[in-house]
């Protein structure tokens, strides 16, 4: 598996959110403000990314040598909020121009499952280090991509005439069937 | 106030069931529910963790120190994930391997989570199980209609429960000449089938 | 085995992760606003971003913030709701409680100006050519607040715009927060008694026009309906003066009624008197509210109306206020210049003891400049000062023989005969004079001839330089002057006083005027006729041609006679006549000791936003009014040419006392209407708001 595929794949045709269904919640409850579709989107590329290598390195150097594999889900989740902490922490004293970017959403993506289920699915792929950081970064802006994406034409849908019923998540959902088909496009490409 | 018992487990299954009042939970609704049996069984396997960690965090509640009472909740909710985890490799390996990913990601599932905080922190053991058994069979139903829908359209099948040996349900529904709207077995179909049931429920609930 | 790795592992990696943590949040520790972090526990911390927040930190810091309602998260429930709201300092016991209100009466009755087909959003409908209805400030009716309202508090109501329960609400500010509009208003009681008319606000004509800035449209609907209560308290909210407004207010407000623009206006301040007397015939004091106390001590010298009214705004406001006033009872110019048949004095103090009841501090008798001054208050610990010593010195005409004996000038006169009626009335009455001419055509002038009358003066005459057009008095008092027999001389400038050999005031000469050519302002000047001298014989004259402040306290004090401006009619000077703070930043003044002689309702107007600048000023915030202040100013698409649809229906007259009956005594001369005539002249109020009003009515 080359790098250009890893790329294409994880942004357009593996897209987390629109073809794995990972980070879903957020997905939905972020995307009514560009603005905040967009912190949340840049928020996920930087956790998504060291969260991948983090967890790529406890799997490869502690998990397998040890053959405690079962135990990912826990130790994986454990790492991961400890990491999103830190990384608070770390962005509020040292970079506070960039927490004010980003600080609002690290917290919410301890338990996002986009950053968790990415995370999983590089280890079950057994990919090597690079391959890792780079299916990471491909996943993180996939998941960006469709989430600003989806929040433009969110912000339009109020202005639309939509019949009570469908109203809100009902017509969010539909149109986020719509974005899916249109990535859904991509699959030749591979 | 004070619900009887019956009340807090039958309220999961409509008045708040998670998926379509909250739409909390989405990522497995959408992910796996391609045909019946997935749907059942993430449900299941849902509500096993959903009604254990309830359990175990209405019992511990007057123990947890409320500062640290997230970080025990997701360590309990994630220990109770490997356990149907390593239960699931054992007796349903075909299911576990359906569902993929999506097992592990119960840990961040927010329903699961939001119960835990919300309802089995501040209730009795029995009123935990019940509110966990309630929103686990809504949930589960909820999987299990979205996927017979799509399955139905999709695949032309109803598929309840597979044995090694056979399969529980009916195959080929609408007959051998029907064409299968694949549409409704892949992503877009996800979406747009949960918004329209979605719609159907606005409907039915605004009477 | 297995397991006991398994464990160890488990335990290891926690230990690293607590540690790593553990350490990390003391070197990289910052202060923030420790309720975020409350407010977060109180979420249901499951991140699911469901609340439109990027998870339940970030909604957090939005409800600290003031930008999302404490019922922000939606997996918590309404326990959670509570307490964040909690949290968020609406404990009673410390501070006002917030309440939502609809300040948009316009609803469905506004017309609509595009045909809109999308969907039932306010939000949305005001993105596009921001909203479908003619006004421009009005409520759209699809109530985005009653979504937005966690607490069901509010709903659309019969008229199409949002209603709010006030028992329900909880001041959240959710609905607030979604109206595009800015129609919903989440306000303490302070907040709203520190309001300033605007130009964007929604209000009608006639409270635009009320220099209190009553909101009138809303007290005579409650009366409508018999809130009477409900009507004093929307009058106490800007007046605390009712019942003696409701007598003398010459309301201005009626002149811009738009009921008035086709028909007769209505009768406002007759109803305001109704609802007024209605509280006082029941014997039975309202409760007012009061801000919790803030610990600072205020000053407010004069019990006029501009004092009263400042001291019972600041009162509300959570200060302490003492009044000190160089009179023996409290109301001042109402007190001791207006007659007892225009204002019975036991309803003033009925009103004024409702002022002091709240916790003010009334010093009686003591006079600034004489008894204290601006130092020895500043010593004792006042905070700030209100200057209201109002205008009691009066104009001299400058002419020859004015100080004969017989002579004396209008407030002089009033203010001696009322303190020998209300407080001396043993001694001997003041001089009376058989035949009486009094020179002025303002409001003093028509007192002291009707006081006259009534003393038995046998013939009073007023001698007014231009014609009766011109005189400045109430057009009621004149007409009451009139009935009472009171002989009007116009066009006529007095230009000596004739005195006899033992200095008694024998006659009055003057000369005659005619009206000359229209000046610049577009009236005709008088000019006098040359040889045209007339004497009219008199045994007294009382001169009421205008007053000003007393400032005789300036000389006393250091502090004041170096720094205190004044204007050149001796009134107090300050930079913005709606902060009203003088050349001295804690001195304020207001009223006529600002202005020169003025309403009694421009006082109280006045005393109300004074009050709001000390309350800046000792809060040390700006004290400079907003830009978009009406300050009695109207707005110009509320004022209209024509109104469509009027059927006439006759104002309700004023009922009085008999001539002959009343000439006699100095029993109250103007009566109060009766609870069918209130009722029938409230329904002829069309409740009008910016440009839509009640068309049902007309």
């Amino acid at each position: 598996m080359g790098y250009m595929e890893i790329i294409i794949g994880g942004i357009f045709v593996n897209n987390i959110l629109l073809a794995q269904f990972l980070g879903n919640c957020p997905f939905l409850g972020t995307s009514k403000k560009m603005e905040t579709a967009v912190g949340m989107a840049m928020a996920v590329v930087f956790v998504l990314v060291l969260a991948g290598v983090i967890t790529w390195v406890l799997y490869t150097f502690f998990l397998v040598p040890y053959k405690l594999v079962y135990m990912r889900t826990i130790a994986f989740i454990l790492v991961i909020a400890s990491l999103v902490q830190f990384v608070e922490m770390f962005l509020k004293k040292s970079i506070p121009a960039l927490y004010a970017g980003l600080g609002i959403f690290l917290p919410l993506i301890t338990t996002n499952c986009a950053v968790f289920g990415a995370c999983i699915l590089n280890v079950d792929k057994d990919l090597n280090f690079m391959k890792t950081l780079v299916q990471s970064v491909a996943y993180a802006v996939g998941f960006g991509l469709a989430l600003i994406l989806f929040a433009g034409v969110r912000e339009r849908i109020i202005l639309a005439r939509v019949p009570k019923p469908l109203q809100d998540t009902s017509i969010g959902l539909v149109t986020a069937g719509i974005l899916s088909l249109t990535f859904y496009a991509f699959k030749g490409m591979i | 106030m004070a619900k009887t018992l019956t009340q807090e487990f039958t309220k999961g299954l409509w008045e708040e069931i998670a998926p379509f009042r909250l739409v909390l939970g989405l990522c497995p609704v959408l992910g796996v529910t391609t045909t019946i049996e997935n749907g059942i069984g993430m449900g299941l396997a849902t509500t096993f963790v959903l009604v254990f960690s309830n359990i175990l965090v209405a019992s511990l509640r007057n123990i947890i120190p409320s500062k640290v009472r997230i970080a025990c909740f997701i360590i309990i909710i994630a220990t109770f994930v490997v356990v149907t985890e390593l239960l699931m490799q054992a007796f349903t390996y075909t299911l576990f391997l359906k569902l993929g990913v999506f097992i592990p990601l119960i840990v961040v599932n927010c329903i699961v989570l939001g119960r835990a905080e919300a309802f089995a922190s501040k209730n009795s053991l029995t009123f935990s199980i019940a509110d966990g058994l309630g929103i686990g069979i809504g949930f589960t139903l909820s999987l299990a209609a979205l996927g017979a829908v799509r399955e139905l359209f999709g695949a032309n099948n109803l598929t309840i429960w597979t044995t090694p040996t056979s399969i529980i349900g009916i195959q080929e529904v609408f007959g051998t000449n029907f064409e299968p709207f694949t549409f409704m077995v892949q992503a877009p179909g996800a979406f747009v089938c949960l918004g329209l049931m979605l719609c159907l429920m606005n409907l039915v609930g605004s009477k | 085995m297995l397991s006991l790795s398994a464990v160890l592992f488990m335990l290891a990696l926690g230990a690293v992760c607590g540690t790593v943590l553990s350490v990390a949040s003391k070197i990289f520790y910052v202060y923030e606003d420790p309720r975020i972090a409350i407010v977060e526990g109180y979420t249901a911390s499951a991140n699911c971003g469901g609340c439109g927040y990027a998870g339940c930190s970030a909604a957090a810091v939005a409800v600290v913030a003031g930008e999302a309602p404490p019922s922000v998260c939606i997996v918590a429930g309404p326990e959670a709701t509570a307490n964040i709201a909690g949290v968020m300092g609406l404990d009673p016991g410390t501070a006002e409680s917030l309440l939502s209100y609809n300040t948009c009466t316009g609803g469905d009755r506004a017309a609509d100006k595009f045909l809109y087909m999308g969907i039932n959003s306010c939000q949305a409908l005001a993105t596009l050519h921001g909203g479908q209805r003619v006004c421009p400030v009005g409520c759209l009716g699809f109530g985005d607040c009653v979504k937005a309202c966690a607490f069901d508090a509010i709903k659309i109501g019969a008229h199409g715009y949002p209603v709010v329960n006030e028992m329900k609400c909880v001041g959240c500010g959710a609905c607030e927060k979604v109206c595009p509009k800015d129609i919903m208003e989440i306000k303490t009681m302070s907040q709203k008694l520190l309001h300033l008319n605007q130009y964007d606000d929604r209000i009608a004509p006639c409270q635009q026009t009320c220099p209190a800035e009553i909101d009138i449209p809303k007290y005579i609907y409650q009366t409508k309906i018999g809130d009477y209560e409900g009507a004093v308290n929307t009058i106490r909210e800007r007046n605390p003066l009712l019942l003696s407004c409701g007598r003398v207010c010459p309301h201005p407000c009626e002149d811009k009624c738009r009921r008035g623009v086709e028909d007769e206006p209505v009768s406002i301040n007759q109803l305001k008197r109704f609802v007024a007397d209605h509280e006082m015939n029941t014997g039975k004091r309202l409760p007012i509210s009061v801000a919790p106390p803030t610990g600072k001590k205020l000053a407010v010298i004069g019990g006029g109306p501009a004092g009263l009214s400042c001291a019972y705004f600041l009162r509300r406001l959570g200060h302490d206020v003492t009044i000190f006033d160089a009179m023996p009872k409290l109301g001042g110019m109402i007190r001791y210049g207006i007659p007892e048949y225009r204002l019975p004095k036991e309803v003033l103090a009925w009103e004024t003891d409702g002022i002091l009841n709240l916790g003010i501090e009334h010093k009686p008798n003591v006079a600034l400049g004489r008894d204290f001054d601006i130092g020895s208050l500043i010593a004792s610990g006042y905070d700030a000062v209100f200057l209201g010593i109002g205008a009691w010195k009066d104009y001299t005409l400058g002419v020859e023989g004015e100080n004969l004996n017989g002579c004396y000038t209008g407030i002089n006169f009033l203010t001696n005969f009322a303190v020998w009626q209300q407080e001396r009335p043993h001694d001997k009455r003041p001089f009376i004079g058989k035949k009486c001419v009094v020179i002025g055509g303002g409001n003093t002038a028509i007192d002291c001839v009707r006081t006259l009358v009534r003393l038995g003066a046998d013939e009073v005459t007023i001698v007014y330089r231009r014609t009766r057009k011109e005189m400045p008095a109430n057009e009621v008092e004149i007409v009451a002057a009139e009935h009472e027999g009171i002989n009007f001389t116009f066009l006529a400038a007095p230009t000596r006083v004739l005195g006899d050999e033992e200095g008694g005031v024998t006659g009055l000469e003057y000369l005659k005027m005619e009206l000359g050519e229209p000046d610049a302002s577009g009236r005709r000047r008088p000019v006098p006729i040359e040889g045209s001298e007339t004497v009219i014989d008199i045994d007294m004259l009382i001169t009421a041609i205008g007053q000003g402040p007393d400032v005789f306290f300036k000389d006393e004090s250091k502090r004041l006679d170096e720094d205190l401006k004044l204007t050149r009619w001796n009134t107090i000077d300050s930079e913005d006549e709606i902060a009203l703070q003088s050349s001295i930043p804690y001195i304020f003044s207001g009223g006529d000791a600002a202005t020169g002689a003025d309403l009694v309702v421009s006082a109280i107007g006045a005393g109300r936003r004074a009050a709001r600048s000390i309350h800046f000023y000792l809060a040390d915030e700006d004290i400079t009014p907003p830009s978009k202040t009406l300050f009695g100013n109207n707005i110009p698409v509320s004022i209209f040419e024509s109104v469509s649809g009027i059927t006439q229906l006759p104002r309700t007259e004023m009922p009085e006392l008999p001539v002959d009956e009343r000439i006699k005594s100095f029993v109250e001369a103007d009566l109060v209407i009766t609870e069918d005539e209130a009722l029938y002249e409230s329904s002829r109020c069309l409740e009008c708001c910016l440009i839509c009003y009640n068309k049902d009515v007309a």
